[in-house]
């Protein structure tokens, strides 16, 4: 189905995929505008690629007479020319004429010399397609003799809350498309696999609140609450909401904690075949204290003047960032750096991890990491200086709007914990109507992780072949 | 839809004379029939909340609920609501000019007739009408009020009188309130209490945002959250009904006068009622226990059968 039919799609695929919505606008005339129907919201800066708002900008109006070349509309594009009809205008309002009738000059364009250089004015309004109410700022006027002009809009197009106003002319039968940005046509790239947390509240009241349901009213914040809230426990363990950021361990061996970071999944760093090596925390080995007080010769801890406690560099941290990892692992060489098998051929190499008595823990050359809580960083083993280090994290699905949604999959399972959350708060709700919904929530959790697990029979298939190899012991 | 005031005034008075029992003049009519209307009307709200709580059978014209919401349905109303710096301000309030009239006599016939003053004025405010030409309602369909003008679909007869009647939508009850701004999805705003409000602003999650609005309703004024919505503010209410008049021609005789009367709003199911109450005021008017007793007994026995 190319076109939305009232399903739960409302793009059409050439939305979708080329990020491009088309319109016609049978009649000319300047001010018209065109609502965009993406499931991305736009945003709109300025439609002056001159202009430092114009990055902002999610999207590039395009416009064309056949819809087989397209045009940006911008200010240049959409400029026009007139030459005076020799008459002149004075300084302050005053009327300009042109020889030939134009009907692209629209009120609010910039009046300037042919070359742009001079500017005399503005259009106020439009009186017909010659003579144009004009505010004229340059003291001198536009002389009187047939003068050249170029009038140019500041902002030939504006957008607010997804209607486009074009304020030029458009002739009659002109094709207008908006085209999406790269980034906002990829993040709205695989969209139907989720459902906005919105429409999840909006569901919620329509099917489980009112009059002869479990739930006879309930306040909307509470609903947004318990959604909001059911998004960051599903986050933790149920959704497939893991982030990564590559990022590069600093000159000191840190890195700072990714700004939406709850906690961890893995923490690795990639070799020159991309390949991850995993960073183990180094629980047993270090740590990295929140405070280190100053101390007198007592112990006693000290204060300055403002009665805050006096804090030191920590012993442990510089300890830690001067040792050389390999005299705790046992490595002999960071082998790591070479991943190919080839050239592992050495005596030390090839038995690195066999040797009898070792604490597998401690025995690996990739390094460790331990959380500063203090900094706000990753601390790293001084081996992992200036390596690329990728970093897999959970956020709680609410740090960003892109993140409020929830994966179809678990999409029952977050009106189960809604219910169950309003219910159990509502004074007067019979207790087996509570522990129903806490059942039934429990077992969409269930169901919604057994979906999300994303076991497939093909790859159970490929893992089970695996199983008839010989094993030597 | 509406009740015909003159019926029910004839209806009454039959009841009341029956035996000689007394007599109402138009005036008291009006008075008390305004009276029942408002007590009638207020009910609804009650009513409806009552039937809520039980359960309907899906069946045509039996629903109880749908029922009321029929009633209901007649003084529904939406409006746009104003920003000043106190809040949104409530459409249709009160501006002390309830009614006026305008009358097109001798005049050219044409289908368009400017309208002036009082009549202008409530013309403008979006205001209830009524038209009769020589003293025969047009039905809505058969005229408009455009522009400050009434615009009549068809030529009326030579010499007719044109009357056009303007009763102002007077805000009784708030009910939802809506956000609109753009091709963005339309939103209602959640009501809520001062006290509430202070902890919705400081809470990271539920904080207002203009996806899920949230409105104080204070001293006749809205004041919504988050405060960068400045407009887009509509605003579904009910209104207050219109009071009904009977009104007359001639000094020795009451002749009814249906251009400058006004009949009961209330949905036509409700005639029976009305007339009832009408005369359970008029037994306290006229003293007669007896009529009291009767037509109190009368409304208790609908009312228990409607809810039983």
């Amino acid at each position: 189905m190319p076109r939305p039919d009232g399903g739960l799609i409302t793009e059409t695929n050439r939305q979708y995929y080329a990020g491009a919505q088309q319109f016609f606008s049978a009649n000319a005339g300047s001010g018209q505008t065109f609502t965009s129907t993406f499931d991305t919201d736009l945003v709109f800066g300025s439609s002056d690629p001159a202009n430092s708002q114009f990055g902002l900008n999610n999207f590039k109006v395009f416009t064309s007479a056949t819809a087989l070349t397209w045009v940006e509309l911008t200010p240049v594009s959409s400029q026009t020319t007139g030459t005076t009809n020799g008459a002149g205008s004075a300084a302050g309002a005053s009327n300009v004429i042109i020889a030939v009738a134009n009907v692209n000059v629209i009120p609010g364009m910039v009046i300037s010399n042919a070359a742009g250089t001079v500017i005399y004015g503005t259009v106020t309004t439009v009186t017909n397609t010659t003579t144009f109410a004009c505010n004229i700022t340059l003291a001198a006027g536009i002389p009187a003799a047939a003068t050249a002009l170029l009038f140019k809009s500041a902002q030939p197009w504006s957008e607010l809350d997804n209607i486009v106003t074009i304020a030029s002319y458009l002739p009659a039968s002109t094709y207008i498309k908006f085209q999406l940005s790269e980034t906002a046509l990829q993040q709205n790239y695989g969209n139907y696999e989720y459902t906005r947390l919105t429409d999840v509240i909006d569901n919620f009241l329509i099917a489980y609140v009112g009059a002869g349901k479990i739930l006879p009213s309930v306040k909307r914040s509470d609903v947004i609450f318990h959604a909001k809230r059911g998004l960051q426990e599903f986050s933790y363990d149920t959704l497939r909401s893991i982030r990564s950021q590559e990022v590069t361990v600093n000159q000191v061996n840190k890195a700072i904690i990714p700004q939406d970071y709850v906690n961890y999944v893995r923490l690795s760093w990639t070799d020159s075949f991309g390949v991850q090596h995993t960073i183990f925390p180094a629980n047993t080995l270090t740590t990295d204290p929140f405070s280190s007080p100053v101390q007198d010769n007592l112990g006693v801890p000290t204060q300055d003047n403002f009665d805050s406690n006096l804090t030191g560099t920590s012993q442990t941290e510089a300890a830690w960032a001067a040792s050389d990892p390999r005299r705790i692992s046992g490595a002999f060489e960071n082998s790591g750096e070479n991943p190919e098998l080839s050239n592992q051929n050495s005596l030390y190499q090839l038995s690195l991890g066999q040797r009898y008595g070792l604490n597998p823990e401690t025995s690996q050359n990739n390094g460790w990491f331990t959380i500063n809580e203090r900094e706000g960083v990753f601390s790293f083993s001084s081996d992992l200086q200036s390596k690329t280090l990728i970093i897999e994290y959970i956020s709680d699905g609410n740090a960003y709007d892109l993140d409020a949604r929830i994966p179809k999959m678990a999409e029952d399972a977050l009106y189960s914990h809604i219910a169950h959350g309003i219910l159990s708060t509502m004074a007067n709700t019979p207790e087996y109507i509570v522990q129903r919904y806490k059942r039934e929530r429990s077992a969409k959790l269930r169901n919604a992780k057994i979906r999300l697990s994303n076991i497939k029979l093909d790859q159970i298939v490929q893992v089970m072949r695996g199983q008839s190899k010989w094993i030597k012991y | 839809m509406a009740i015909n005031v003159n019926t029910v005034y004839q209806t009454v008075l039959l009841i009341l004379n029956k035996e000689q029992r007394g007599y109402m003049t138009p005036v008291e009519f009006n008075k008390i029939g305004g009276q029942v209307q408002l007590e009638i009307f207020e009910k609804y709200a009650e009513d409806m909340n009552q039937q809520l709580r039980v359960s309907q059978v899906d069946l045509d014209y039996s629903d109880r609920q749908l029922n009321i919401d029929e009633k209901l349905s007649i003084f529904k109303t939406s409006d746009t609501s104003t920003y000043s710096t106190s809040g949104f301000i409530l459409p249709s309030p009160y501006t002390g000019l309830s009614s006026a009239s305008q009358l097109f006599a001798g005049v050219n016939l044409q289908l368009i007739y400017a309208l002036t003053g009082n009549a202008l004025t409530l013309a403008n405010q979006n205001a209830i009408s009524s038209v009769f030409v020589a003293d025969v309602e047009l039905t809505p369909a058969q005229y408009s009020i455009t522009g400050g003008n009434l615009v009549l679909v068809a030529q009326p007869a030579v010499n007719a009188e044109i009357r056009v009647n303007f009763y102002a939508k007077q805000f009784y009850r708030l009910g939802t309130v809506i956000y609109t701004a753009g091709a963005m999805p339309i939103q209602e705003l959640e009501r809520v209490g001062t006290s509430e409000l202070y902890h919705l602003l400081s809470s990271n999650l539920t904080k207002p945002t203009t996806t899920y609005p949230v409105y104080t309703y204070i001293n006749s004024f809205l004041n919504v959250y988050p405060t960068t919505i400045q407009s887009g503010i509509s605003v579904n209410y009910l209104r207050k009904p219109i009071d009904p008049i009977w009104n007359f021609t001639g000094n020795a005789q009451y002749v009814f006068a249906p251009a400058t009367s006004n009949n009961f709003e209330l949905h036509i199911s409700e005639q029976t009622k009305l007339v009832l109450k009408i005369l359970l005021y008029a037994g306290v008017v006229i003293r007669d226990p007896e009529i009291i007793q009767i037509a109190a007994a009368q409304v208790q026995q609908e009312e228990t059968n409607k809810k039983s």
